[in-house]
């Protein structure tokens, strides 16, 4: 993108480090059998990797058109997935339940997809990054402020539930034996038991890098 | 990433600790966080590229324009200063504005976050927006006068987290007071008025010039509409200044009304404040060069913050807790 290369370059390494983190916690439930949104943390992975080959060409994986269609079927998923919730699915520990920030994440991701072809190999010339682009000349540029707004927006939401939180989520990492809790882990410092502290801000790091890319397209 | 788990099972902690009292978000929290928001993103624009090239110390030095010398010359001080150490002090300013409204949304630094904004605000007004251009005569409100940092300031104060009046009759009145809440109001909106009416607003062609200019860069459906209203207030600057006042100071005199009247009055500044922001280009977002989204949404911000509270009737303390006091029914709530 059209940021200076090392700004781009440490919000790549944020959206890697939430990715490593994801794809650890899927390890992690796995082998422990310790529930985790598989759907969300799964996005997550994508999302790190993908914002990551955005921002810096030389991270680039996938083409992206592979991308696009990976994250419009992310983002059904997620859509089915409120559409369940609406009905009165029975939630699921294994499934995310607050899918509405996860899709429009994808969708906004799709629309970064969509937008880049046109501009890409400008930025990769000019500037040894994956991309120069902005939504202004295209059709859907009044998406951009919105979602960036909404990804902003949530942050704030997040970071005043997770203050708001901070209490219960010490009682949840305390020793099983000190009476009960959420059932939140063992006591045991296993990631696991490290999750509540490190996912709220890891989700608030995937969105301000996702916004700032949104911005970067105004 | 699981945080609908991290901060959703909290949700069903028992009562008695920290953190129970509030289970869902009032009106003033809603506001702060709006304001956080905001904040945000300041921070994100700041970051932009554009800002990390001397364009930046360069918008600066263009408020110390027209201004005495003693507001001036700090302006082109600090410009200067800037332009020797552009993407040392941008990157600095941009992590501050991203930790205001980080601080405001975490509980636990929302006062120090609002204090330090407050501070933040008045340097920013007096050195990077030359007062608004109130004292070089400039001062416009399709230019954002009296200069949006500087409500980002009476926000946080209206907003701060005290609760000296309880009873207040809005959000506004709760931390300062009613009467003070209702002066910061008149003069607020009695100065937009009065802003409407400077030359810079009332010549013929002020207001089409600048939402013409508010036109170049942006999408063309914000161009459109900009375009279009210059060609009709082309030639009408006078007569749209003086409707333009009228209405500002019909708001700023509401708040002295009763509900009813100060309720229409607060629609008709929500109204305003969105028409202004448009007039702004939606403060220059899609150029690259915005710092801010203007004072647009944070004139409809502020103007929410004094809809009148619906009053509550008071609940009788049981002298005895019951079960649902100690297990209560929290909402889960939705992202």
């Amino acid at each position: 993108m059209g940021g200076p290369a090392w700004l781009t370059a440490i919000f790549a390494a944020a959206s890697l480090a939430v990715a490593i983190y994801c794809a650890g916690r899927l390890v992690v439930a796995r082998r422990a059998h310790r529930p985790t949104e598989l759907d969300t943390d799964g996005a997550h992975v994508i999302m790190g990797v993908a914002m990551a080959g955005m921002l810096v060409s030389s991270l680039r994986t996938l083409p992206s058109a592979i991308w696009e269609v990976i994250f419009a079927a992310a983002a059904v998923w997620f859509g089915w997935r409120m559409l369940q919730r609406r009905r009165g699915a029975q939630p699921s520990p294994w499934r995310s339940s607050h899918p509405l920030p996860h899709l429009v994440e994808c969708a906004a991701m799709v629309f970064m997809f969509l937008i880049l072809p046109a501009s890409a190999a400008a930025g990769a010339a000019t500037n040894g990054m994956s991309m120069t682009m902005t939504a202004t000349e295209s059709t859907f540029s009044f998406l951009t402020l919105p979602l960036a707004l909404y990804l902003f927006g949530y942050v704030v939401w997040l970071g005043d539930r997770v203050s708001r939180s901070a209490p219960a989520l010490a009682i949840a990492t305390a020793p099983a034996s000190a009476g009960p809790g959420l059932g939140y882990g063992s006591g045991s410092p296993s990631p696991e038991s490290a999750r509540p502290y490190l996912a709220p801000h890891c989700a608030a790091i995937c969105k301000i890098t996702m916004g700032y890319m949104l911005i970067l397209m105004l | 990433m699981s945080e609908s788990l991290a901060v959703g099972r909290a949700q069903t902690r028992p009562a008695g600790r920290a953190g129970d009292a509030v289970a869902t978000l009032d009106t003033r929290r809603k506001l702060q966080l709006a304001l956080g928001v905001i904040w945000v993103l300041d921070g994100i624009l700041q970051f932009q590229p554009s800002m990390f090239t001397r364009s930046f110390p360069d918008m600066l030095a263009e408020s110390a324009h027209g201004n005495p010398g003693v507001v001036a010359g700090p302006i082109t001080w600090s410009a200067g200063l800037i332009d020797h150490h552009v993407v040392v002090l941008n990157a600095i300013f941009a992590t501050i504005q991203l930790a205001l409204g980080l601080g405001i949304a975490w509980r636990r630094t929302l006062r120090f976050a609002l204090t330090a904004s407050i501070a933040w605000s008045l340097a920013v007004w007096g050195l990077g927006e030359g007062f608004g251009g109130i004292l070089a005569g400039t001062a416009s409100l399709v230019n954002g006068a009296p200069g949006p940092v500087i409500l980002y300031a009476i926000l946080a104060v209206l907003l701060w987290p005290a609760g000296r009046d309880p009873c207040a009759p809005s959000v506004a009145s709760r931390a300062t007071g009613h009467r003070p809440a209702q002066a910061v109001w008149l003069v607020l909106w009695g100065s937009l008025a009065a802003f409407a009416l400077l030359p810079a607003s009332r010549a013929p062609g002020a207001i089409s010039d600048m939402l013409a200019e508010g036109a170049d860069g942006a999408p063309a459906w914000l161009a459109w509409i900009d375009t279009h209203a210059a060609s009709a207030l082309n030639h009408h600057g006078l007569a749209a200044s003086i409707v333009l006042a009228v209405l500002l100071a019909l708001v700023a005199v509401a708040v002295y009304l009763p509900v009813p009247a100060l309720r229409a009055a607060i629609v008709l500044a929500v109204v305003l404040a969105a028409a202004l922001w448009l007039a702004q280009g939606m403060g220059e977002l899609f150029t690259g060069m915005a710092t801010d989204p203007e004072s647009g949404p944070l004139l409809a911000l502020l103007a929410l913050a004094f809809w009148p509270a619906v009053p509550t009737p008071a609940v009788p303390t049981p002298a005895v807790p019951t079960p649902a006091m100690r297990m209560p029914a929290v909402p889960v709530m939705e992202a």
